[in-house]
């Protein structure tokens, strides 16, 4: 038994810049909170569901079941099952893939996918040096041993580990690595600007004609995205010094996304349990592929996974790059969007590296990224999929039966995520 | 009290900020001595009250609750405590605020309020009772939005060895409950809960803050708030409180800091009857239900 899952709406809280209005809320106060919108906008109180799949990229070691006890203070049945999903920024649409596979198998009836993400509350970790002291401390059996172990405490150790936005095994931040794929690439500072003012205007449009009226629910005091920014122009954003990419570099603080905080999740269902309970079917999730690169040692872009995963996908489905209506490429920096379309039109790149003796092709700008996406909203890592997913759904129902939409994410660790979904 | 206006003819004074509470604790303790007679008629009010969003984060963090848009259903007593201690403190109140001892404590949540809503608060006391140690008082509070009422408080207190006045009715401080086996809640109450409940809600009555300032007011140790044993109770039940709720809860055997306790809960109609007890010695601190109104 295979069938497709249908969405069948979305919640997230406004994004807000890290250190601002949600400073003191923790991943889990914002999933629950979330999770509780949710539940609030589609009759969900004491109902049992399938599963709830959700996650965090920085996430507290006490939140090792982040999603089942966000499950526990919210509305839903205390029955629901959950767990946790982490692959970086893909985390969210990864979990409505999984959520949907399940329900597409019949294993499940129903489903919450989501992700939230703090920088403001954002673990800290003891020195990694103190850690181990303190460790042999603790498993010292004689007080000469444990005297031993503590000679190694020295001063500096008491300068916590801050949590860094850098790969683990090249040193650099996911900004610099992006840069390096903005200069292969000639991604210039013009069209980055472009693309970020673009952004802005196309999520105040949205906000102004009410399309997130049944996405987003006012949480402390925010009721809109607080990065965005309605008036954004390229002579504002031109003004900008680079941050990433040395003096000559063509990122800035304008054209990437800032630190976040925030919360998404979608609802999944099959289409009985949606009629059943008269819930709408926004769009369905056809089909989900993922890839990864090697930017360690294979001299490929860390954000340039999505597209080797896009042919994949295609292929199987037996759509070409132009079969969409819409198009939800997550703008992590402009220059990763801009990368990802100068690849799949480039024939030598296509052939070499994808394997494909006619390119994908080109995207008609118009039908990308029509609401707005992370320049804007902001970027909360593992929120993001649930923020698209919802928001495209949404976007297909309106445009009517049969529209097809293709979104793209990637995320640290050189992998990406793509799914298509269908009206 | 100096930003008070005059009372008007019913006894309502409006004070246009919150009274700083560790000076009406000192000026209660200094004028202990020689109180007496019926219940003072006054009622203080403030309005326009919001919330401050930062006690608020800390508040639900020492209790347990997570961070949402809506009050937690005790926090509007931290709002209106202020307001009864300078009732209490001040000279026309029949009995010594230090050695008071909470003992009850009801509210009703009438609607969920909204972290941002400006309330108007008027707290008033009533209902000098006989207590079979001494005499009980109710310290009420009303909170209203928009002109209606929204939460209503009751604290019952106890002055040991108080009289109270001729014809006094006989005082009510237990509340029902049914059986509530232990379950498998267990908290680890820490030393420095008391100054951490403290600090978040401005109770600063020293014997909360530590042993010695304890030992001073007759307790071996210090002991937990009520109001923070109630709140972490009710904290537990996060997600699955009725919207509008009447909550009633008995103090019974102090908390003492650390300890270990276990909550026990059973569902009853549509609410919940609750029970905190030492985890040792099963001795009760507190027992309660809360029902959907």
């Amino acid at each position: 038994m295979t069938r497709k899952a249908a969405i069948v709406g979305g919640n997230r809280i406004p994004f807000a810049r890290s250190g601002s209005a949600y400073a003191r809320a923790s991943n889990q106060d914002m999933l629950t909170a979330t999770l509780d919108g949710l539940v609030a906008r589609f009759g969900l109180q004491g109902v049992q569901l399938g599963e709830v799949v959700a996650g965090a990229v920085l996430k507290h070691s006490r939140d090792f079941n982040l999603t089942r006890e966000s499950v526990l203070g919210s509305q839903l049945a205390a029955r629901t099952p959950a767990y946790d999903v982490q692959q970086a920024c893909g985390t969210g649409l990864e979990a409505a893939v999984l959520v949907a596979n399940k329900i597409a198998l019949g294993q499940i009836e129903s489903g919450i996918a989501g992700g939230v993400d703090t920088t403001s509350d954002a673990p800290l970790a003891v020195n990694d040096d103190l850690r181990r002291v303190l460790l042999q401390v603790a498993s010292a059996r004689t007080v000469q041993q444990r005297l031993k172990a503590l000679a190694g405490l020295r001063p500096g150790q008491v300068v916590p580990d801050l949590p860094r936005n850098a790969e683990p095994r090249t040193g650099l931040s996911m900004g610099e690595h992006a840069a390096v794929t903005a200069r292969q690439w000639e991604i210039g500072r013009a069209e980055q600007d472009e693309l970020a003012v673009a952004s802005h205007r196309n999520l105040a449009a949205a906000y102004d004609r009410g399309f997130f009226d049944d996405l987003v629910t006012p949480y402390l005091g925010l009721t809109r995205d607080e990065n965005l920014r309605p008036d954004s122009n390229v002579e504002k954003l031109a003004a900008l010094g680079p941050v990433f990419g040395g003096e000559d570099g063509t990122m800035t603080a304008g054209n990437s996304t800032p630190l976040s905080d925030g919360a998404s999740a979608v609802l999944l269902a099959s289409d009985e349990w949606a009629a059943a309970r008269d819930l709408p079917v926004l769009a369905h999730l056809v089909d989900a592929q993922t890839a990864a690169v090697d930017h360690v040692h294979g001299g490929e872009g860390l954000l340039m996974a999505p597209v080797h995963a896009t042919p994949v996908l295609l292929a199987r489905n037996g759509l070409s790059l132009q079969d969409f209506d819409f198009y939800e490429i997550h703008e992590a920096f402009a220059s990763t969007v801009l990368a990802t379309l100068k690849a799949w039109e480039d024939p030598a790149f296509c052939k070499e590296k994808l394997g494909l003796d006619v390119p994908l092709g080109a995207v008609d700008r118009s039908k990308l990224n029509v609401n707005g996406s992370s320049l804007a909203a902001g970027h909360p890592f593992a929120a993001t999929g649930g923020r698209i997913v919802a928001a495209l759904a949404k976007q297909l129902h309106e445009a009517g039966p049969g529209k097809r939409g293709l979104i793209s994410i990637c995320a640290a660790g050189g992998q990406g995520v793509v799914a298509i979904l269908e009206s | 009290m100096g930003s008070a206006a005059p009372g008007d003819a019913a006894g309502r004074t409006e004070l246009a900020s919150a009274p700083s509470l560790p000076a009406l604790f000192a000026r209660a303790a200094v004028t202990a001595r020689g109180r007496g007679g019926d219940l003072p008629t006054t009622r203080l009010a403030r309005t326009g009250v919001r919330a401050d969003q930062q006690q608020l984060a800390g508040y639900a963090r020492v209790c347990g609750f997570g961070l949402s848009d809506v009050l937690p259903p005790t926090f509007p007593h931290v709002l209106a405590f202020p307001l009864q201690v300078a009732l209490m403190s001040d000279r026309a109140f029949p009995l010594a605020l230090p050695g008071l001892v909470h003992v009850r404590n009801r509210i009703d949540a009438l609607r969920p309020i909204g972290t941002g809503e400006a309330l108007d608060l008027e707290v008033w006391a009533e209902r000098f009772a006989r207590h079979r140690s001494g005499a009980t008082v109710d310290l009420c509070a009303s909170v209203s939005a928009d002109g209606a009422e929204v939460w209503r408080g009751r604290s019952t207190y106890l002055a040991r060895g108080a009289t109270p006045p001729d014809g006094a009715p006989e005082a009510e401080v237990t509340v029902e409950v049914g059986d509530v086996p232990d379950g498998t809640i267990r908290w680890l109450v820490d030393g420095d809960t008391g100054r951490r409940y403290a600090k978040v809600s401005g109770d600063v009555n020293p014997i909360h803050l530590s042993g010695l300032t304890a030992k001073a007011f007759g307790f071996k140790r210090a002991i937990a708030h009520g109001m923070w044993v109630a709140a972490r109770a009710l904290a537990a039940l996060e997600g699955r409180l009725p919207a509008a709720a009447s909550v009633d809860v008995a103090f019974r055997k102090p908390l003492f800091l650390p300890s270990t306790v276990t909550l026990a809960t059973a569902e009853v109609g549509g609410g919940w009857d609750l029970a905190v007890r030492n985890a040792d010695t099963g001795a009760e601190h507190l027992l309660g239900t809360v029902r959907p109104r």
